[in-house]
């Protein structure tokens, strides 16, 4: 009953007028920024993070939130009908639903994704609702050492599982980290890796590496190697779902909530997995032999209505660590969490005591968001498409400027403008030779945190590490911190040992 | 970087330029990393580690796995590499300096020039580049540049005003009004 209370309280602090218009402006803007090739939501939050020195707290995490919504709805209509999909979220959305656009029911893959996004998206809500407060409980429990395990695990599935090559992905976790250690260091207030700058004495803001490795990075890698490219764009049909349509996207609705639930309240991050694992299943599932034909020839809806149902769960589920722990497992939740930190609020388990009014007023704002969402993409679907129609030189040479207010916006210092070309450049570099970005800004945020933890664990035991054995909770993080790095790759010999004796047995 | 990029595939023995070059990158940032390290203090207090743990294990850490990307880039290239997702085409490094060069200028001349009009040169050179990188042969023509001076003005003027008046977040005019 505390926690129908709580809620009932944080819908009178959404529903005010002012909140309601931040919810909405944030939620039109995440849609266009999923819909337009380029931007995604951590770049436009990061862009907007310099409102954090102005806005209410209360205000400015409902407009993120909505960005953060916005996107993942306006993503799928860009990955449905243009070739390319905006963002690893979307990709499996774009294999299914662009050769549905390409037979001509595009308004029929539009349509299953947009409910399927609002159907999980409000059913994770629920989840989040009923399970945060626990978590957070439990959480109270937990010491540095164990907070440390747990940081640990957010560092290793982001760096070694979910890319390619584990080479890159540390060296992309390590930069982050040493990025993260310029500035005072938070225990002793001494300098580090400041030189004679005075304005590295603050760090460097997430903003800058944000917009620089996503946004100016995007532009010049654009100019470098995609001036060419040329984009086909299938036509809209009418958005609209036939009753077999229906029946065959409720089921794989929920079964891609299912799916991406669990693995967005985990501290392991990334919806490339979920997404997959529910395109697999509904692949799977399909009995009716000419459904089964249409995935992969003319496109079939349940590879539509499943992915995008637990891309949306995940994206949700994700705010339980980063509410509950403080820990973010994408780059968007990384921002957010910078987010809070502006305001001087750590999240974590005392959040939803400290700060319970805002906390609840942001879940609450999220079943708002969505509804909002629902009414913005299907019936006003052809108005986002538009937006599809700005060419592509003016659209990144655009993009700059907002790069530019977000940069210069937080500290009004034009040596951080400088930085930011440098980080662009830097991010150029990393997309050429296929390292991944997430783990700089995950490592760069939650670096200091870690630290911390890790210093303090180590003072409760006295300076030894042996206090990481010795608690049990902390004991079996390491456990699964071992399982995540060596159980795939057994996995992954063992089928290729398989694969091997196959081949032999053919020959 | 500057020489020919992995346009080929990575020939089977032999190094990939570009690769070594980054791993050199990565493997030098090690270094100076750990070169940095040794100014920080290592008073432990009772943790028994110090302020320097930290960049001393990012060093050591960045320095192995620069050692290993150079590895690979002289053994046949990187490994797990997607090389369908590389582009096909060479860089077209003019596109690159003219993009480049609004961006600095930017920020070279924000505080004097103030935003709306930096920030409008900045997008003029910016879509240049991006067209000329689009191979439009209007990028030249003196219609094309005026059209782009006046929605590169088009743009962060609004911006500019959206900023400062409503969210009251600080940026640099040229003026004192408030509105240039």
């Amino acid at each position: 009953m505390d926690i129908f209370n709580a809620l009932l309280h944080g819908f009178a602090q959404a529903i005010t007028v002012s909140n309601l218009l931040w919810c909405l402006v944030g939620c039109a803007l995440g849609t266009a920024v999923g819909v337009l090739p380029g931007i995604g939501p951590a770049v436009a939050v990061a862009m907007l993070l310099p409102i954090t020195g102005k806005v209410d707290v209360t205000a400015s995490m409902i407009f993120f939130a909505g960005i953060y919504y916005g996107a993942m709805y306006g993503g799928s209509t860009t990955s449905i009908l243009l070739n390319t999909p905006g963002e690893t979220a979307s990709m499996v959305t774009a294999m299914e639903g662009n050769k549905m656009a390409k037979s001509g029911r595009a308004g029929a893959a539009l349509a299953t994704a947009a409910i399927g996004s609002f159907v999980a998206g409000t059913i994770a809500t629920v989840i989040v609702t009923l399970f945060a407060p626990y978590v957070a409980d439990f959480a109270v429990k937990l010491g540095p050492p164990e907070y440390f395990m747990l940081m640990l695990l957010a560092f290793t599935t982001v760096s070694a599982v979910l890319g390619k090559s584990t080479l890159r992905g540390m060296t992309a976790l390590f930069i982050g980290l040493a990025v993260g250690c310029v500035g005072l260091d938070q225990i002793s207030g001494q300098g580090r890796y400041v030189g004679n700058i005075p304005e590295l004495l603050d760090g460097i803001e997430i903003v800058l590496v944000a917009v620089g490795l996503f946004a100016v990075a995007e532009v010049l890698y654009a100019v470098l190697f995609e001036g060419r490219v040329v984009e086909s764009q299938n036509r809209l049909s009418r958005v609209h779902m036939t009753p077999r349509d229906w029946k065959r996207s409720i089921g794989a609705w929920l079964r891609g909530t299912a799916i991406g639930t669990p693995f967005g309240c985990i501290p392991a991050g990334g919806t490339e997995i979920p997404t997959f694992l529910s395109y697999a299943a509904e692949k799977k599932l399909v009995r009716d032999p000419q459904d089964k034909a249409e995935f992969g020839t003319t496109g079939a809806i349940e590879g539509v209505a499943g992915p995008e149902a637990a891309n949306n769960a995940t994206v949700t589920a994700a705010l339980i660590p980063l509410l509950t722990l403080g820990i973010p497992t994408s780059n968007t939740t990384a921002i957010l969490l910078g987010a809070f930190q502006n305001y001087g609020i750590q999240p974590g388990p005392q959040l939803f005591t400290t700060s319970a009014a805002l906390v609840w007023a942001l879940i609450a704002s999220l079943y708002i968001g969505n509804v909002m969402l629902l009414v913005l993409n299907l019936p006003m679907v052809g108005l986002w498409v538009k937006l599809l129609k700005i060419p592509k030189p003016q659209l990144y040479a655009g993009i700059l400027i907002f790069a530019t207010v977000g940069a210069y916006g937080m500290r009004q210092s034009a040596f951080d403008l400088f930085l930011l070309y440098a980080i662009g450049v830097l991010g150029v570099i990393m997309r050429r030779f296929d390292f991944p970005t997430a783990p700089v800004v995950v490592g760069m945020i939650l670096g200091p945190l870690a630290e911390a933890q890790l210093r303090n664990a180590l003072s409760i035991g006295e300076g030894s590490p042996i206090v990481f054995l010795q608690r049990p909770m902390s004991l079996a993080l390491i456990i699964i911190v071992l399982a995540v790095l060596i159980l795939p790759r057994v996995a992954k010999r063992m089928s290729e040992r398989k694969l091997a004796r196959l081949q032999q047995l053919d020959a | 970087m500057n020489t020919t990029t992995g346009t080929q595939p990575a020939p089977a023995r032999g190094g990939n330029w570009p690769q070594t070059l980054v791993g050199l990158g990565v493997l030098l940032t090690g270094l100076g990393l750990g070169w940095g390290a040794m100014g920080i203090s290592s008073d432990a207090g009772y943790s028994g580690i110090g302020p320097n743990f930290f960049p001393w294990m990012c060093a050591i850490v960045l320095t192995i796995c620069g050692g290993w990307i150079l590895w690979e880039a002289r053994t046949g290239g990187f490994r797990e590499m997607d090389e369908e997702g590389a582009p096909a085409d060479p860089p077209y490094w003019t596109g690159f300096v003219w993009v480049s060069a609004g961006l600095l200028l930017n920020a070279a001349l924000i505080t004097s020039l103030g935003f709306i009009l930096s920030c409008a040169l900045c997008y003029l050179l910016a879509v240049q580049g991006l067209r000329r990188a689009n191979g439009q042969p209007i990028a030249n023509a003196p219609r094309t540049w005026i059209t782009d001076v006046l929605i590169g003005l088009a743009i962060s003027a609004p911006v500019f005003w959206a900023f400062t008046k409503f969210l009251a977040i600080n940026l640099p005019g040229l003026t004192d009004s408030g509105w240039l």
